[in-house]
């Protein structure tokens, strides 16, 4: 015991000396000062020290046991263990797990602390167990709580908490509470945990590379870059976005709105067979194709005698920061063989022009090489939010291009979110959106992959949050796209009963949590995850007068 | 960004460590404590866009550490610094204009994988102590109800009267600061009551009463009277809440009355319950005419447990009544400023330089990673964090209805009393009972009715004296009696 080697130069007035009736209290040091007498009733202290050390070092050694069992502390005990990362980070992810265990647990302590097989753990694990017990009297005031955060459906996410309030004290200037708020996301951000901390963890490196860009520090180049498609092999690449659409219907959901719809048109032809011209501005890297022209051959009057898939492939750029989410695949990657030998085997007319290295508002009818007879659908998914929407308006230029095609008809699908750009408010407001943004996907595709860790899903969210970073990416709501397309002389179509039908059927297999609404007001179909707008498809056909000039 | 809280010491032998060759490192270390040279504690600082640089370069070094690991120092300055911001983002996450559990959760996740109460430097033990008083916080007391009498449920009694006894036993070796406190009162009462034959003191939380016991020798040693007046204490307890407190009150009583007894003391001992509310009803008190009346208040001193703040100012108020001729009372001393408007930040920044300071002191007589040290932290430190982590938050939900974010003294003259001079010898006795601890001790005196006990340039504790307006000479005019 150490106590000795601290005592002889220390008064020990101790309370064991005077309750046993021996009084050493006060130390006669205070005859030095030649001060009033009543400073000498203190003359008692500082007799009887080594009584007192000897009491104390009997006390702490007597009772080796009671010190030995306390000493683990109890929040580690109830938590989980540091090394265990994974664990941990998993663990705030699944809260009915935690539920689950947390009443478990006591019944497990009481059953280790009566067979006694382990009494020190036993009497700490007791401490636990009176912890969960007093957690569970409050159940009922947490949950009125818990009810009333439903109503904003914020529960549980806890990393929007430190990022919002980060980029909001970037655009203050408050560099010291910036610099506190990059410390705690250093600390709670993961790659690799549950949707919250790689949500802060994509979060973190986004402000930080808004930091750098902001001020002349330019070399910022430490954190690892998450991986993206662009950084995949190709073969990966296309495994990973079928995976993605057999457990998330992110994009699958749209596709094959798109798909059925494509064939709804098809159906509403008369019988003199034409071609099939679909124009490709999307995200699917072709992985939609396959089952439009499986379910092709199996429709009534056969496929078309030539399908001609013109696809828009998005400018390379060479700055990830400016590329749209999704869009860029890795350089090699090319389905179309694989496309032309699937659709050979059908007995399917295939023909596939990937158009690169032409801006989205370049098209018109030459350079997609339109031919007089063929039925043209355009099928755009999550690209056209690229388009600058004000100032010059490229958005409305575009779609008033589209018209000029005189497509049969065209099927947008895009994020139904509030715009992220700088003119439609600050950098706060901006980040915030995109966080909301990413969080949705983060949190979906956690559940979409149970909660597993897998290159897959690393690469399909690596690729969600370029949308933190990326300069252009802007979404838009619903509305204001319906607005902007009816402008450049777009008529809304209503879903066929089948596509709704279809689409409706393919939702069963995904999380309970995704949703799929039918708007009446506007005949969209919406992709809801958790009560939260994701995504909507809409059906436009030309209008009878254009308004467009 | 000088934050060291390293103990350079740590390597050397207990034997080797005397008091004189590590106080002015001591010294050096904690000017740059986290409180007082961290840049990241100036919470409201608006800085210019160029800070955005120096930002960005700490940011660097936080993504990727340059720190080597055999440089022990500058690691755990940069693990105290990564505490540091972990602990205020709890605060933030608990005691915030938007709470955030969940948030709160997690991070103090984060901090107990990161620090241990029985390991680890004085700030990790530390940031470990507040992480679980954050968790107590979150798990017995939703912020967002009235305060609920809920606390005896918490680690305040968890532990086994050896444990609490040791604990005890250490803290007064290793700290003046339980006998700063008794001293500083008694030394006021001996000199309040020097010509009085009889005297009651009613103590409002009178623990193991061993501050009376230093106070009956004094009086049946005094020089200059021919017997020692009759004393009678009034221990002030807990209801019907405390049942336990009740009879450790009664156990005190016992060896009190036993121990006047072997020293040839007059005295009795009575008990004066607190409502079930914990309120004082000064009519519980037996009350005779020609006794000087001494109320004497401890408060906030490490090893006392928690106490609401409307139960304090009943009794407070309640004691003025009986216009006492003397009231001691020793409490927290709270930095004061122009920020001192309930606002949480600064009460926590501050409970955090307190208790920081308070864990160095008691390093600085134990150095080492000391089993009786983490007792003491563990017995005594960790439920008072609760008990000031518990007050800033209901100090945050009942801003307006408790007038409390001042200190108790500044109530009591609210109240009427009138300040008391402390005597020169008080004051020197102050000082030399520090001069046998540590030379980081610094007593100083505030308003001249105020001693101050200090570690380092951090206030702690306050003993103060205050008296009744009209009877600051004359004995009790009450006209009371049994």
């Amino acid at each position: 015991m150490t106590i000795e080697e601290t005592g002889p130069n220390h008064p020990s007035d101790h309370i064991l000396d005077w309750l046993e009736d021996s009084v050493p209290f006060f130390s006669p040091f205070l005859d030095e000062t030649n001060n009033s007498s009543s400073l000498n009733c203190y003359q008692w202290w500082g007799e009887n020290q080594d009584t007192g050390e000897d009491l104390i070092n009997g006390c702490l050694s007597n009772s080796p046991t009671a010190v030995s069992t306390r000493l683990p502390n109890t929040p580690t005990s109830h938590h989980l263990t540091p090394s265990d990362l994974t664990k941990k980070r998993k663990a705030p992810d699944d809260s009915v797990h935690k539920k689950s265990q947390t009443h478990q647990n006591p019944r497990k302590n009481q059953n280790q602390s009566k067979t006694g097989a382990d009494k020190g753990s036993g009497a700490v694990e007791g401490v636990t167990v009176m912890k969960k017990s007093i957690g569970n009297k409050k159940n009922s005031s947490k949950s009125t709580g818990n009810n009333y955060n439903n109503g904003s459906n914020r529960e549980g996410r806890w990393a929007e908490q430190l990022l919002n309030p980060c980029a909001s004290a970037i655009v203050k200037g408050d560099a010291t509470r910036v610099h506190h708020l990059l410390c705690v996301l250093q600390e709670l951000a993961s790659p690799t945990g549950d949707a919250n901390h790689r949500l802060a963890d994509h979060g973190l490196r986004a402000l930080a590379h808004h930091l750098s860009s902001n001020s002349s520090f330019s070399s910022y180049s430490s954190t690892v870059a998450p991986v993206t498609f662009a950084s995949t092999d190709p073969r990966f690449f296309q495994r990973s976005l079928i995976k993605f659409h057999e457990v998330s219907p992110w994009f699958a959901f749209p596709n094959n709105i798109a798909n059925s719809s494509i064939l709804h048109i098809l159906s509403e032809e008369p019988n003199r067979p034409r071609n099939l011209h679909i124009l490709d501005i999307g995200v699917s890297h072709g992985v939609q194709w396959p089952t439009l022209l499986e379910a092709l051959t199996r429709r009534s009057g056969g496929p078309p005698p030539l399908i001609r898939l013109t696809v828009i492939a998005p400018t390379v750029e060479h700055d990830q920061n400016i590329e749209t989410p999704f869009s860029i695949g890795p350089p090699g990657d090319n389905i179309s063989s694989r496309l032309l030998s699937f659709a050979k085997s059908l007995n399917i007319n295939l023909q596939i022009n990937r158009l690169d290295n032409h801006s989205l508002r370049s098209l018109n009818s030459q350079v997609i090489n339109k031919f007089p007879d063929e039925i043209l659908i355009v099928c755009a998914q999550f690209r056209l939010h690229q388009l600058k929407h004000c100032a010059p308006d490229e958005r409305f230029e575009f779609l008033q291009n589209l018209r000029k095609m005189e497509p049969k008809a065209v099927i947008l699908s895009e994020n139904n979110m509030a715009c992220s750009c700088s003119n439609c408010g600050n950098f706060d407001t901006g980040f915030t959106r995109r966080v909301e943004y990413l969080w949705r996907f983060l949190d979906s595709t956690s559940s979409a992959f149970k909660g597993r860790e897998s290159e897959e899903r690393r690469v399909m969210e690596g690729e969600a949050a370029k949308a933190l970073t990326n300069d252009g990416e802007m979404n838009e709501e619903k509305g204001k796209w319906c607005e902007r397309i009816r402008n450049a002389g777009f008529e809304r179509k209503i879903f066929a009963e089948d596509t709704i039908d279809t689409a409706r059927a393919s939702m069963r297999r995904y999380d309970n949590n995704w949703e799929m609404r039918v708007e009446e007001k506007d005949g969209c179909v919406g992709l809801w995850w958790k009560g939260q707008p994701v995504s909507f498809c809409s059906l436009w056909k030309l209008g009878i007068k254009s308004n467009a000039v | 960004m000088a934050l060291a809280i390293h103990d350079p010491f740590d390597d050397i032998a207990l034997s080797n460590y005397t008091t004189s060759t590590n106080n002015s490192d001591d010294h050096r270390h904690l000017a740059g404590h986290w409180n007082y040279g961290s840049p990241i504690v100036d919470w409201e600082t608006f800085s210019g866009a160029d800070d955005f640089h120096d930002l960005f370069d700490s940011m660097i070094c936080i993504d990727n550490p340059p720190y080597p690991t055999e440089d022990r120092e500058e690691e755990e300055e940069f693990k105290g610094l990564r505490l540091y911001h972990l602990l205020v983002a709890a605060a933030d996450a608990v005691f915030g204009d938007h709470e955030c559990p969940d948030l709160a959760h997690v991070i103090l996740i984060r901090l107990n994988e990161l620090v241990s109460p029985s390991h680890g430097t004085n700030l990790e033990r530390l940031t470990a102590n507040y992480a679980q008083a954050f968790q107590d916080l979150l798990d017995c007391a939703p912020l967002n109800k009235p305060h609920h009498h809920n606390h005896h449920l918490h680690r305040d009694h968890d532990h086994s009267p050896t444990d609490v006894l040791a604990a005890f036993q250490l803290l007064q070796d290793m700290s003046p600061y339980v006998k700063f406190g008794h001293f500083t009162a008694n030394q006021a009462i001996l000199e309040a009551v020097a010509e009085d034959r009889r005297v009651h003191i009613v103590d409002y939380d009178i623990m193991e009463g061993i501050q009376w016991a230093s106070l009956m020798q004094a009086l049946v040693s005094r020089k200059d009277s021919p017997s020692a007046p009759h004393l009678r204490i009034t221990a002030v307890s807990r209801g019907a809440s405390g049942r336990r407190s009740i009879a450790t009150v009664q156990e005190t009583g016992r060896r009190l009355v036993a121990f006047a007894a072997s020293i040839g003391q007059p005295f009795s001992f009575h008990q004066c319950k607190l409502d079930s509310d914990e309120s004082f009803r000064p009519s519980g008190l037996k009350l005779v005419r020609g006794e000087a009346l001494v109320v004497n208040c401890m408060l906030h001193l490490p090893h006392f447990s928690y106490r609401t703040s409307e139960s304090i100012a009943s009794f407070l108020s309640g004691a003025k009544t009986l216009n006492p001729r003397i009231v001691t009372l020793v409490e927290e001393e709270i930095g004061h400023g122009p920020t001192m408007d309930g606002d949480y930040k600064v009460q926590f920044l501050d409970s955090l330089e307190r208790y920081s300071a308070i864990y160095d002191s008691l390093e600085a007589v134990i150095p080492m990673k000391n089993r009786a040290r983490t007792l003491v932290e563990r017995v005594f430190l960790g439920p008072r964090i609760s008990a000031t982590l518990r007050r800033i938050g209901q100090r945050r939900r009942s801003s307006a209805t408790v007038e409390e974010n001042c200190l108790w003294g500044e109530q009591l003259e609210k109240m009427g009393l009138k300040a008391a001079t402390i005597s020169f010898a008080n004051h020197c006795q102050a000082r030399l009972l520090l001069g046998l601890f540590n030379d980081g001790y610094k007593v100083e005196e505030l308003g001249n009715n105020k001693l101050v006990l200090g570690w380092k340039s951090k206030r702690l504790f306050s003993a103060s004296i205050w008296v009744s307006p009209s009877s600051s000479s004359s004995s009790s005019s009450l006209s009371d009696s049994e």
